[in-house]
């Protein structure tokens, strides 16, 4: 780290003052959100929530798996879910930015132009044909939808993908090109190894888009046991139109569910990821 | 002679047969292009292109989904722009929400990444607290905000008693929806928080190390070196987060349901409902375009301004 930053004493301390304070104000939704989450039914019907954890129902969290609401359900199909679409997307945009990066073909520069200008389409503009699209097809109430759009690349994804192979030296792929290798061969054991970094990197965009998002599964799924976690929390957290309160505990015990492999993934890939942003932050605005 | 012609003529096969090769090799490469680009190509052509102009066309028309379009030209737009009780309302509001939310968050994070970058001992755990927010999914920050922003029990309004203020009822305020909503932005501002910090580390030390020779103090470290080289990542910053303003969703459709008063209907929560509750596909497509073109006209805006505050340094690699 340089030395341009490193303070005084007295700087320190107000520095420490004001990181303490801010990281406070940021904590305490997730204090909150773990009061919510081990409270009893009775403070819930009540509504009174301590601040920190008083009432201490762990068992909320087995109780959600097992009996009133579908989380464990939810859980699997978030997982079936994200699995594909991590995957296909993955593979798929490797493919696509390999084709981009390395390969001469007429056409190119105009289809990577329109790659780029997809970028800026908002997803809303193509929601209700591809809604008809997909009823036409009979996938209203499956997972396809949510799925198969994943399997052909994001544009974006493609777009990191490539900016990151063109960093990797050419030699390689011509000597392979030299012994005989076709591209395939080239982009399967040459350059798809050397791409960790950005793989892992679209692999978490990925899986925080599938985990997260809320309009598609809304839009397509009606059945309750076909939700993924993200629709199922908002579900549970609704029912409050039957007069009723709704189970607040269970909601927060799956919205932690649903937080928690988020923070978990960030973790084991953060070094990646900032790798990668980084060079995208600086790549997209240039 | 004879054996000249002969000889230029073989230079000439070899030539030939030479360039047919490269040209086979160069049509092989090409096909192999074609095949590995194709996944997207496929789907641009399918989920993007097709129904973009769909789209355009559902637009021009009236579609409930039972029943085939039926073409009424510009009705929509007419509809949108000139009968439509709730339309100006729904954009105002979202053009409110976008234009307090974006340049609020980049002046939170520009601040919180400026503190974050003092090298003082723990500062990681100190980042990883700013940065775990912006990893909660929106359904679950949403559920969590019912409670942070409810009027009695909420936690932001027993905070605030501590300090011996009353809180409005936040999301059940006309006035005070739209302002909770961006309050709760906020929360996850680390994504660009992070973005900055890593711009701030990137910044030679020699900069900062010459202005202070020469004078300068902090602010004006700040203000002269610091925000300058960070200014291509607020850019991107700022452009990332106008466009996701603009597409504003879960929240409005979990905590408010565009409530009260319609005080806090946005564009695309406004769209879901046209399109997938009252099955008005035609005029969810229309609102679905001028969302389009709201975006287009935005960032538009920002990159014509941005020539007067982005500045690149042509010797720094990127």
């Amino acid at each position: 780290m340089s030395g341009v930053n490193r303070v005084g004493p007295a700087k320190a301390a107000r520095t420490y003052a004001v990181l303490t304070i801010v990281s406070a104000i940021l904590a305490a939704p997730f204090v909150f959100m773990l009061s919510i989450a081990l409270s009893s039914d009775s403070t819930v019907q009540k509504s009174t929530f301590s601040f920190f954890p008083k009432e201490l129902h762990f068992n909320n969290f087995i109780r959600v798996l097992s009996s009133d609401a579908h989380v464990g359900r939810w859980l699997l199909n978030s997982i079936i879910i994200v699995a594909f679409a991590c995957a296909g997307q993955m593979l798929s945009s490797a493919m696509v930015a390999y084709g981009f990066a390395r390969l001469r073909a007429p056409g190119k520069s105009v289809l990577f132009t329109m790659l780029l200008s997809t970028m800026m389409v908002p997803m809303e503009v193509t929601l209700v044909p591809q809604f008809v699209l997909f009823r036409q097809l009979g996938w209203i109430d499956t997972l396809f939808p949510l799925i198969v759009p994943q399997l052909f690349g994001g544009a974006y994804n493609i777009f990191l993908m490539r900016q990151f192979i063109t960093r990797i030296p050419n030699e390689l792929d011509e000597s392979a090109q030299v012994d005989g290798m076709s591209y395939f061969g080239i982009f399967t054991r040459i350059v798809l190894p050397l791409m960790k970094p950005v793989l892992i990197a679209v692999g978490v965009f990925s899986f925080s888009f599938s985990w997260g998002w809320f309009i598609g599964p809304l839009i397509y799924l009606n059945t309750e046991s076909k939700f993924p976690l993200a629709l199922g929390v908002q579900y549970l957290g609704g029912a409050s139109t039957t007069a009723q309160t709704p189970p607040y505990n269970l909601v927060m015990v799956g919205a932690l569910f649903l937080t928690l492999p988020m923070v978990i993934v960030y973790f084991f890939s953060q070094r990646y990821i900032y790798e990668v942003n980084v060079g995208a932050g600086s790549a997209a605005v240039r | 002679m004879a054996t000249a012609r002969l000889g230029a003529s073989r230079i000439g096969a070899r030539a030939r047969s030479r360039r047919v090769r490269r040209s086979a090799r160069a049509r092989k490469e090409a096909a192999w292009f074609y095949v590995m680009v194709s996944p997207w190509l496929i789907g641009f052509l399918v989920f993007l292109a097709g129904p973009l102009l769909a789209s355009l066309y559902f637009s021009f028309t009236d579609y409930d989904l039972l029943t085939p379009p039926r073409w009424i030209g510009l009705g929509n737009y007419r509809y949108m722009f000139g009968t439509d009780p709730l339309f100006w309302k729904v954009v105002g509001n979202t053009v409110f929400y976008t234009a307090i939310a974006v340049p609020v968050s980049t002046v939170v994070s520009i601040g919180l990444a400026a503190l974050l970058h003092r090298s003082v001992p723990g500062i990681r755990i100190f980042r990883t607290i700013v940065y775990l927010p912006s990893l909660v999914p929106l359904v679950a920050s949403a559920m969590l905000f019912t409670w942070v922003l409810a009027p009695d029990t909420g936690l932001l309004n027993r905070a605030l008693r501590l300090i011996g203020i009353h809180g409005p009822a936040w999301l059940l305020s006309e006035t005070w929806v739209k302002p909770a909503l961006i309050l709760m932005s906020l929360w996850s501002v680390g994504t660009s928080v992070i973005l900055l910090l890593a711009g701030m580390q990137g910044i030679p030390s020699e900069f900062g190390e010459a202005a202070r020779i020469d004078g300068a103090n902090s602010w004006q470290q700040f203000r002269r070196i610091t925000l300058p080289m960070l200014s291509p990542v607020i850019l991107f910053n700022v452009i990332m987060g106008m466009i996701g303003s603009f597409q504003i969703f879960s929240q409005v459709y979990i905590l408010t349901k565009g409530g009260p008063d319609n005080a806090s209907e946005m564009l695309v929560p406004y769209l879901f409902d046209q399109g997938f509750r009252f099955n008005k596909m035609g005029y969810a497509s229309a609102l679905s375009w001028v969302l389009f073109v709201i975006i287009m006209a935005f960032t538009a805006l920002i990159f014509r301004t941005s020539s007067g505050w982005v500045f690149y340094e042509s010797e720094v690699r990127r």
